[in-house]
């Protein structure tokens, strides 16, 4: 059985279908990717995956349970944790306190545990530190732990938020357009930072992406969608030889994305 | 609250001895309710106008506003005892509250420059507390002008002058031109809204605001004008309770501001036929509410109202449910 | 977003010189040493205040420290949390008067009555906030705001809570024996609670729950993503927020011996709020600093003719200026 299963999912704004009749799976282990020209509705199909909209129709099974009608930190309390297009970090807060927050679902100390500091709290807070520490370590910004993430470079502020994601100790980790605004080399780690994710960590990913050559080189398997509807499933190979793909990308008035495409 | 011919107190004192020996029949006390409640609700109305149309634009509760009607009220009493030496009666408070229209136009959209725009684009908590601070700002101003003193207000217009129904119940002339006034103002609000450039831009701008930029709307200018309309309706509804209740103090616009929006989230807040409804609605419960127990209890029956339709009916009788896109 | 990030840049920069002193004085403070030096050091100066100086300021001092408790009460809801509180003064006025009713009708022990304030407090917090919460942020505002009426009307209407007059005759209670009357007594009652509520916004400040908070007030659908569940979180905030108020609202009852009405207006809730707007929403110190500017400004204005009446006008502007020209309050910000 598939990890997450979803299943004629569909997203409606009054009059405009954003998302229509979509169904596809993601392999436990695997790095899968939904991918899609400008408007094709790939962030609504997003938003519906981590409870942030409600569908209108269509469900959405993660390890057989039904996600439709979770709110977001219940879809967290599962283990599915998800990224932001445009980096939502606490921005006044130090890049530590940040990551702290992924440790949030899976500690429990409340009021009485903070104003008493009993014995378990202490020891959560430990807990909750050193694994914040590790998360930092893996990504690679340890040097940064101190500082307030509004002073730092837009690359940066990517890394932190997955930094905080590892901190949830997912088991599928949903990203949103990851290499959105980063150059060249940064795309280069994120590629490998990926692979560490699944090979390291055991961590099921899957990833909505504009850019092209990333999602080539990295998903097993990918989902493409224009207008909310599905038009092609496959390896890389498989989607880059369907004509319906081809037209999708080259039929859009946007030049650069069809010639990217091609290359 | 001086009515025309009955007191709340005497309608109140009257429920209580059962009817026994009661001055008024019920067929009375309901008319003259009915009239209290839409006298109070057309001022209701005309400030929640304001508060709805400036949450619509920028989505900002104005605390201010409330007192901006407490402003009006206190301009137009100040402008008439200049005017009075010349012109005591309708002339010339029709010219006072003209004037003070005028100048809360002004002060309304100062507020909006000054304090407002800077922070459109920061938390929504800075705009809600600068509001706040506004709102004392107003407040202490009058405060410190009246020395905290109740102002009196006496014109040559008769209050009681009006059209009787039998021997106790009757509307005063001056109330039936209040409801006019109110009416009328809001039919050119309504059709302003509806079918100038300007109030299609203010409907634009309350749907997306960055789309309007793009499309070539002065976006800063509409706003500006929003602010100096409902400033200019609560000037309006203050220079009226002045005339109508003859005193003015620092704080009466706190607890129609808080009543206004009552209003206009009744209607649901944003819109303006809305506002209109839920004022005068919120003007005939209250009524009802004074009546059934009491006028002491009557600010408690209203919020007690803001609160339960808030948490039942959040979007009024006339708002739309929106999702919210991230 | 953009704007936000230019506005920062420029303020550092105009700091300049002060800006570089506080830099300094925050790398000495991280030393923790230094940190409980300065702490104890104020602390003592605290303690013996009252040895030096006359009965008149200790009274100040003393009604300064009741403002700190009160704001750091709000603190924890608009500091923290980032959620609007106008109506502040009702939750002081819950606890005030469930220990004046307490003592004065049913002849309850003060320290008894402590408890039922803290469950009265619990109890109107979720009334008020619980349906509302869920709505937009704003409207909590005016919910808030409305309460803090409904509060004073009904204290005023009531039989029992004195109506206008409100309720006088408290008897002042003993602790260890000492029978609580001088104003140095009260002094040092005040004293330990600032201390217990400061520890107490610290504790929130550095737990789970205290980031939990913070997360929600930079970004809630962030820290949605995280998995805080931001409903409960911000109800908690409010519940512990009004029960730092209302016990405040106790201790002033006894202290006062007498509460009316008048204690509870909007003019009160407005004071707590520019406390901690003051003194930079969250920081413990800058609230602390806000709530004695609000307390002691007016005693020193208190024979100035004008100053003295349009001391809120005064107060007004300021919290204009400051939300526009230092939204992070006059307690300098952390920069690193």
């Amino acid at each position: 059985m598939a990890l997450m299963e979803v299943k004629d999912l569909s997203m409606r704004f009054g009059g405009i279908i954003a998302v229509d009749d979509l169904s596809f799976e993601v392999e436990e282990g695997s790095i899968t990717a939904l991918i899609g020209p400008n408007g094709a509705g790939k962030t609504s199909a997003f938003n519906c995956l981590t409870g942030f909209y409600r569908p209108t129709s269509g469900s959405i099974y993660y390890k057989g349970e039904p996600l439709v009608g979770l709110k977001p930190y219940q879809i967290t309390y599962k283990k599915v944790l998800r990224t932001f297009q445009n980096v939502r970090l606490f921005k006044n807060m130090t890049v530590l306190e940040n990551v702290k927050s992924g440790a949030h679902s899976i500690s429990s100390q409340f009021v009485l545990g903070a104003l008493l500091r009993t014995k378990a709290q202490r020891k959560e807070e430990k807990e909750i530190l050193e694994n914040a520490l590790s998360c930092l370590e893996f990504i690679g910004i340890s040097d940064l732990k101190d500082k307030v993430v509004k002073n730092l470079s837009y690359g940066n502020q990517r890394r932190v938020e997955w930094a905080r994601a590892l901190a949830a100790k997912p088991e599928l980790l949903l990203l949103d357009e990851p290499a959105a605004g980063l150059n060249a080399e940064e795309k280069e780690n994120l590629i490998d930072l990926i692979r560490r994710f699944r090979e390291e960590l055991g961590i099921t990913v899957f990833l909505i992406e504009h850019d092209m050559s990333l999602v080539m080189k990295v998903s097993e398997k990918i989902t493409v969608l224009n207008f909310g509807k599905k038009i092609a499933e496959g390896t890389p190979a498989e989607v880059q030889a369907n004509p319906l793909v081809i037209d999708a990308y080259l039929g859009t008035d946007d030049d650069k994305e069809g010639s990217a495409w091609l290359k | 609250m001086l009515h025309n011919s009955m007191t709340e107190k005497q309608l109140y004192a009257n429920i209580k001895s059962g009817g026994e020996n009661s001055l008024f029949t019920t067929y009375e006390i309901i008319f003259q309710q009915l009239i209290n409640g839409l006298i109070q609700g057309s001022f209701y109305a005309l400030v929640a106008l304001g508060f709805s149309m400036v949450y619509g634009i920028i989505k900002l509760i104005n605390f201010a506003h409330g007192d901006i009607y407490m402003t009006g009220a206190f301009i137009s009493f100040v402008a008439f005892s200049i005017i009075a030496s010349f012109s005591e009666g309708v002339v010339g408070v029709v010219l006072a509250v003209i004037a003070s229209m005028l100048l809360c136009a002004a002060i309304g959209f100062s507020i909006q420059r000054i304090a407002y725009k800077p922070l459109f684009d920061a938390p929504r908590l800075s705009l809600l507390i600068t509001a706040v601070g506004v709102s004392l700002i107003l407040q202490n101003t009058v405060m410190v002008i009246t020395n905290g003193q109740f102002m009196f207000f006496h014109s040559a217009i008769d209050n009681m002058a009006g059209v009787r129904f039998g021997e106790n119940i009757g509307i005063s002339f001056l109330e039936i031109a209040m409801m006019l006034i109110t009416a009328v103002l809001m039919i050119i609000l309504t059709l302003f809204i509806s079918k100038t450039m300007w109030g299609k831009a203010m409907r634009a701008i309350s749907t997306d605001k960055d789309a309007c930029r793009l499309m070539g709307i002065n976006v800063s200018k509409v706003i500006g004008l929003t602010f100096m309309i409902g400033s200019a309706l609560a000037a309006i509804a203050g220079g009226m309770a002045v005339i109508y209740y003859g005193q003015v103090h620092f704080f009466m616009g706190y607890i129609i501001g808080m009543k206004a929006f009552t209003a206009a989230v009744i209607g649901g807040i944003g819109s303006i036929p809305g506002a209109m409804v839920g004022g005068l609605l919120l003007g005939l419960l209250e009524a009802a509410g004074t009546q059934l127990i009491g006028s002491e209890w009557k600010d408690v029956f209203a919020f007690g109202i803001l609160i339960a339709m808030l948490i039942f009916r959040p979007n009024g009788i006339f708002g739309k449910t929106t999702i919210e896109r991230m | 977003m953009e704007k936000q990030k230019s506005k920062f840049i420029v303020n550092s920069k105009k700091l300049g010189f002060f800006g570089d002193v506080v830099e300094k004085c925050y790398v000495l403070l991280d030393n923790k040493k230094v940190k409980w030096m300065v702490f104890a050091a104020i602390l003592a100066l605290a303690i013996l205040f009252p040895l030096i100086s006359t009965n008149y300021w200790i009274s100040v001092m003393q009604n300064a420290m009741f403002f700190m408790l009160l704001a750091l009460g709000l603190n924890i809801i608009v500091g923290y949390t980032g959620i609007c509180n106008f109506g502040f003064a009702a939750h002081f006025a819950i606890g005030a008067y469930v220990t004046a009713i307490l003592i004065r009708t049913f002849e309850w022990n003060f320290w008894l009555t402590l408890p039922i304030s803290l469950v009265a407090s619990i109890i109107v917090a979720c009334i008020v906030a619980g349906p509302t919460l869920r709505l937009r942020s704003d409207y909590l505002a005016i919910v808030t705001l409305g309460f803090g009426e409904i509060v004073r009307i009904t204290a005023r209407n009531l039989q029992i809570t004195g109506a206008a007059s409100g309720l006088s005759g408290i008897s002042r209670p003993e602790l260890f024996g000492i029978h609580l009357t001088t104003i140095s007594h009260w002094y040092y009652v005040f004293l330990a609670l600032v201390v217990l509520y400061i520890i107490i916004s610290n504790r929130i400040k550095n737990s789970r729950f205290g980031r939990a908070l913070e997360y929600i007030r930079e970004d809630e659908d962030a820290a949605m993503a995280m998995g805080v569940n931001t409903a409960k979180f911000k109800l908690f905030a409010f519940i512990v927020g009004a029960v730092m108020g209302g016990l405040a609202g106790s201790f002033f009852t006894v202290r006062m011996g007498a509460i009316s009405p008048q204690s509870f207006q909007f003019i009160m809730s407005a004071n707590i709020l520019l406390a901690v707007v003051l003194g930079g929403m969250g920081k413990i110190p800058g609230v602390l600093i806000g709530a004695a500017f609000i307390a002691i400004f007016p005693e020193l204005f208190r024979d100035i003719p004008f100053i003295g009446t349009a001391r809120m006008l005064f107060f007004g502007i300021l919290l204009v200026v400051v939300m526009i020209k230092r939204p992070q309050g006059l307690w300098p910000e952390r920069r690193r």
